[in-house]
């Protein structure tokens, strides 16, 4: 043992006992823990019955192609989505009970149903999960899947690293997840709350099971940010140009700069916070001369850079939603990128305004906050931008764009109170209250609302149909009014005063706004289940939905070249690019069936379980170390280092699809869209065709004098 | 948002610009956000002009509005934070000019999950109860035993970290007699929704009346009490809360230094997870005097 520690130890199981299974006897824990059995068993069952299981492994868990390693980061983000929402429930259910000296108690606590012991441990998983596990890899999984498209790349630069990102951010997700059924979670805040984290003060394995699925989300998204940056530096199909970059592109790219910078920052804060629990140093102790204000420091010097890292791929999404159904080219696009890196650049200097209230000189105080108004002015620029891409557009209000004008409008009340926040004087008052928390939520939903946008926009591009619309619209409407009736009382009760983080209200007089909030809390449900069935009833009526290439027919950017649902390949022939907004010019002048010629063989990764297993290894290593069961966790890292070894002699990394299975799919493709009359295809993709029609087409295009511009995609590239 | 005092009425003046302007702003984009929805809706009367995508007016007009808005929020925002700078607000000088006499010293200390006010000047000591006259500048110290708190009276005066093993400072002038609550707001363990405390603003007379009472409490409060008294204790209901009639000299800097020397007062292991078994035993054990 390196430090005394609460409780008891054995060698074996290091500090794990019965008693630390609260599903035993707590009945809350109980009954999840029931249905998550049930559905586990349901799942495992009902792939068994199907004969499933090569599937799945040869199909996506062992698979580099970085469309379906987007895939499954994004079903990772809807699952702790879920989760996430279901401590905001349990918080706001607590709120609205627990109000006034006259509240009554159940289950152990004295007002309202949970303990402070237990409701902090919701307030601390649910800002981790819905930072870090949800909306993260939700936006990892989006840049995954549509940067390599929107630049004619086949694949992320590195493939195997790519999977092995995706891995250490399950392994990350499936210990918080553990936390709920073996032990407890850290019950100070996401953000870590020192000295309150040191074993003083949470001498639990809560605080470790935080910071170790932290640190392994923080290094699988830093191998990320490397892999996105590498790929769209290096990557781009010949003709792109810098200033042809699509904007989503653009957002990407800035935003894994922010990570790449950010990350280790974090990774080391939470190392030092382990040192500090395990070797008893005291970086951040308050006596025996540690510091928390070091803590602070660090922490917030990645975490507001984060908060830019969600933010910008967000407006990412919106610049590629807003024009395609404008039917019109973005307004301002170098003003877009200059804003996008301006954003980037400030996010690096505005971390203080995390601690106003930390008694700072009032020239510190005063220099961050200016440099946080300063955001203010490239994200006006970005809304300004948006308005004058609908004006004189023709705007189709379908379910992407629906979810992109709310985003919109959530980024003006969401920068109207950030502005207020970053007025110091304004925050002195309300600094760790509820009118922050009312803030981020805005910010945090918009994240949501493009999310979902984005989700909607490019479904098709990789499942090749369309979401249904109706339920989806109710979807739609129901998460605005549920976003209405929580954060409008929120926001009152804000500058009522109210703090942040409390299992009990002392004020009578504030519950009626808890319950408004509570009605809120209805709606989302609500709008929970008519997400389900926008889902079920999209899959059920997929083949009447089936997507063209260019499934919303005014698509703009390169990923509405290839087919929908895009094969492995991506691009049969890597296009050449003449011009920003490729595929619309490409539409305005003809040249939507171009043929290349002869197919050529192209040159692919293969797939590897090698990520999984190493994923797998280092979240033994994490529970190993959370639990200190030593034993476990040395012969984790000893089989951590052997696989990366072994990976390392292995030759056969890749393999070639030769041309003929090329031509197959390629047929397939065009096939199964439209089985009936090939001739009058409105649309082909691009490079794609081996039929008549399109040599004659590519002749008569040659006669409108396309080929002066001497760049007609022929040149196919291997990389 | 009621303000009582001079610090959060200033506050409150600088709020009240910063919304206006930014009212100013946002509101208008709304609306011509809203126009463009509607006026360039498919189908609608706007013109389509799909290759428009670039002016020099509107660009120069899309930077220019929120540089200067946000340049005059800079400047009121840097006026306002040396306004209600809690070390030297220039408002508190001045109300201390007009008060004359010496401002009230109270050092602030914040234990697991109580708050002990203490009255250097006047040797006495108040849990959960914070006593000031009215119209009279008070200056605070503030530090903590174990974990960060924040100090606020919403309508009096804004957020304050209060940090173990180091020293803050807080200030506040309050215009009425009346009565007003204290938080924490600082995540500080499972006490924290139960740590707030009242500010009852008396006038000067009631408040000397007030002092001589509390003198005359039999208890004492030493360090080694102090380091009694700070165990984790979480104060639910209404219950009076202990005062002390003499204090210690110089209490204030020795807990700080204890702290930084490395003292805790750890937190039991699930202390909480059975809230009502635990304040059962807790009352037990504070009859026996633990506390
Ligand atoms: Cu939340
Ligand atoms: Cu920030």
């Amino acid at each position: 043992m390196f430090v005394h520690l609460q409780g008891p130890w054995s060698p074996l199981l290091g500090r794990l006992s019965a008693e630390q299974l609260p599903f035993l006897h707590i009945p809350i824990i109980e009954y999840t823990f029931a249905v998550v059995v049930l559905l586990g068993l349901v799942v495992v069952g009902a792939v068994t019955y199907l004969g499933k299981w090569g599937y799945l492994w040869r199909g996506w868990l062992t698979t580099v192609d970085h469309k379906r390693i987007g895939v499954m980061y994004i079903l990772i983000g809807l699952v702790m989505l879920l989760r996430g929402f279901a401590d905001a429930f349990m918080i706001r259910l607590q709120q609205a009970m627990a109000v006034g000296p006259h509240s009554p108690g159940y289950m152990g606590a004295i007002h309202g149903y949970l303990t402070p012991f237990h409701i902090g441990q919701i307030f601390a998983a649910h800002g981790l999960i819905m930072v870090v596990f949800a909306a993260t890899p939700l936006l990892v999984g989006l840049m995954n899947i549509i940067v390599p498209l929107q630049i004619g790349a086949r694949d992320m630069a590195y493939p195997y690293l790519n999977a092995m990102g995706l891995w250490l951010t399950a392994g990350g997700a499936a210990l918080v997840m553990a936390s709920l059924f073996i032990g407890n979670f850290a019950h100070g805040g996401w953000y870590g709350f020192v000295p309150y984290f040191e074993l003083s003060y949470s001498p639990g394995v809560g605080v470790d099971y935080w910071m170790w699925a932290f640190q392994l989300s923080a290094i699988g998204t830093s191998l990320g940010s490397i892999n996105l940056i590498a790929t769209i530096v290096k990557m781009r199909a010949p003709g792109m140009t810098w200033m042809r970059l699509p904007i989503f592109t653009w957002a990407s790219l800035s935003t894994n700069l922010i990570a790449l910078t950010s990350f280790p920052v974090l990774m080391v804060s939470l190392a030092l916070l382990g040192l500090d629990r395990y070797l008893g140093t005291h970086f951040y102790t308050a006596g025996m001369g540690g510091n928390l204000m070091l803590y602070n420091d660090l922490f917030w010097i990645w975490g507001h850079p984060e908060v830019y890292f969600l933010i910008l791929p967000a407006f990412g999404i919106m610049s590629e939603i807003i024009p395609t159904f404008s039917e019109k080219t973005l307004f301002g696009y170098a003003t877009m990128v200059i804003a996008s890196f301006a954003i980037g650049g400030v996010s690096w200097g505005v971390w203080l305004h995390h601690f106003f209230t930390m008694a700072a000189a009032p020239s510190v105080n005063s220099f961050y906050s200016v440099t946080t108004m300063l955001v203010g002015i490239p994200t006006g620029v970005k809304v300004f931008n948006w308005i004058f891409t609908m004006y004189r557009g023709r705007v189709r209000f379908e379910l992407p764009m629906m979810w992109a004008l709310l985003a919109l409008f959530l980024l003006l009340v969401g920068g109207m109170t950030g502005m207020m926040n970053a007025f110091a004087s304004n925050d002195y008052m309300w600094h760790n209250g509820i009118f922050v928390v009312a803030h981020f939520h805005m910010m945090v939903l918009l994240i949501a609302a493009s999310i979902f946008g984005a989700v909607e926009y490019w479904f098709p591009k990789v499942f090749g149909f369309r979401l249904e619309q109706k339920w989806g619209k109710l979807f739609f409407w129901f998460m605005v009014l549920g976003t209405g009736f929580v954060f409008v009382p929120m926001f009152i009760l804000g500058l009522a005063g109210m703090t942040r983080r409390l299992d009990y209200i002392p004020y009578a007089a504030w519950a009626p706004y808890m319950q408004i909030e509570m009605i809120g809390i209805a709606l989302y449900v609500m709008a929970l289940a008519f997400f389900l069935a926008h889902l079920y009833v999209s899959l059920r009526d997929r083949s009447k939905n089936l997507a063209e290439a260019d499934a919303w027919g005014t698509g703009r950017s390169l990923e509405w070249m290839t087919h929908s649902p895009v094969p492995s390949y991506n691009f049969a022939i890597t296009p050449h690019i003449n011009t920003r907004d490729e595929w619309a010019w490409r539409k305005e002048n003809g040249l939507t069936e171009l043929h290349a010629g002869e197919y050529e063989p192209i040159h692919m990764p293969k797939n590897t379980g090698v990520p999984l297993v190493i994923g797998a290894f280092f979240f033994a290593l994490a529970f190993g170390l959370t639990w200190r069961i030593w034993w476990l966790s040395l012969i984790s890292v000893v089989l951590i280092v052997l696989m990366i070894i072994l990976r390392s002699f292995q030759k056969d990394t890749d393999m070639t699809i030769p041309p003929e299975e090329v031509e197959r799919t390629e047929k397939r493709a065009i096939d199964t869209l439209y089985p009936s009359s090939r001739a009058d295809v409105p649309v082909y993709p691009g490079g794609t065709v081996g039929t008549a029609t399109a040599y004659q087409r590519l002749s008569a295009s040659e006669d409108v004098g396309v080929s002066s511009t001497g760049t007609l995609p022929h040149a196919s590239v291997d990389r | 948002m009621d303000p009582q005092g001079l610090i959060a009425k200033t506050s409150y003046h600088y709020f009240l610009l910063d919304v206006g302007i930014m009212l100013l702003i946002v509101v208008p984009t709304a609306a011509l956000a809203i126009w463009a929805m509607i006026r360039y809706r498919k189908g609608g009367k706007g013109t389509y002009q799909p290759k428009w995508a670039h002016s020099w007016t509107i660009e120069a007009i899309v930077w220019g509005i929120p540089l200067i808005t946000v340049g005059v929020l800079s400047y009121l925002s840097v006026k306002a934070i040396y306004a209600v700078n809690p070390y030297n607000p220039g408002a508190i000088s001045q109300a201390q000019k007009k008060a004359g006499g010496d401002p009230l010293e109270v050092d602030v200390i914040a234990t697991d999950w109580r708050w002990l006010f203490i009255y250097p000047k006047q040797h006495i000591a108040t849990t959960n109860e914070l006593v000031v006259p009215k119209g009279i500048p008070v200056r605070f110290r503030l530090t903590s035993t174990s974990v960060v708190n924040d100090f606020i009276i919403p309508q009096l005066v804004g957020m304050i970290d209060v940090m173990p093993g180091m020293r803050t400072k807080q200030a506040l002038v309050s215009d009425h007699i009346g009565s007003y609550v204290g938080f924490s707001a600082d995540y500080s363990g499972a006490g924290l929704s139960w740590m707030h405390f009242t500010t009852k603003v008396v006038s000067k007379h009631q408040f000397s009346s007030w002092v001589s009472t509390i003198q005359t409490d039999p208890q004492k409060l030493t360090l080694n009490g102090f380091n009694r008294f700070a165990r984790p204790y979480i104060p639910v209901g209404e219950k009076s809360q202990p005062k002390f009639g003499e204090v210690q000299q110089g209490l204030f800097d020795l807990v700080v230094n204890e702290v930084m020397k490395g003292k805790t007062w750890k937190t039991p292991m699930d202390m909480t997870e059975n809230m009502v078994a635990y304040l059962n035993n807790q009352n037990e054990l504070q009859k026996e005097g633990y506390y």
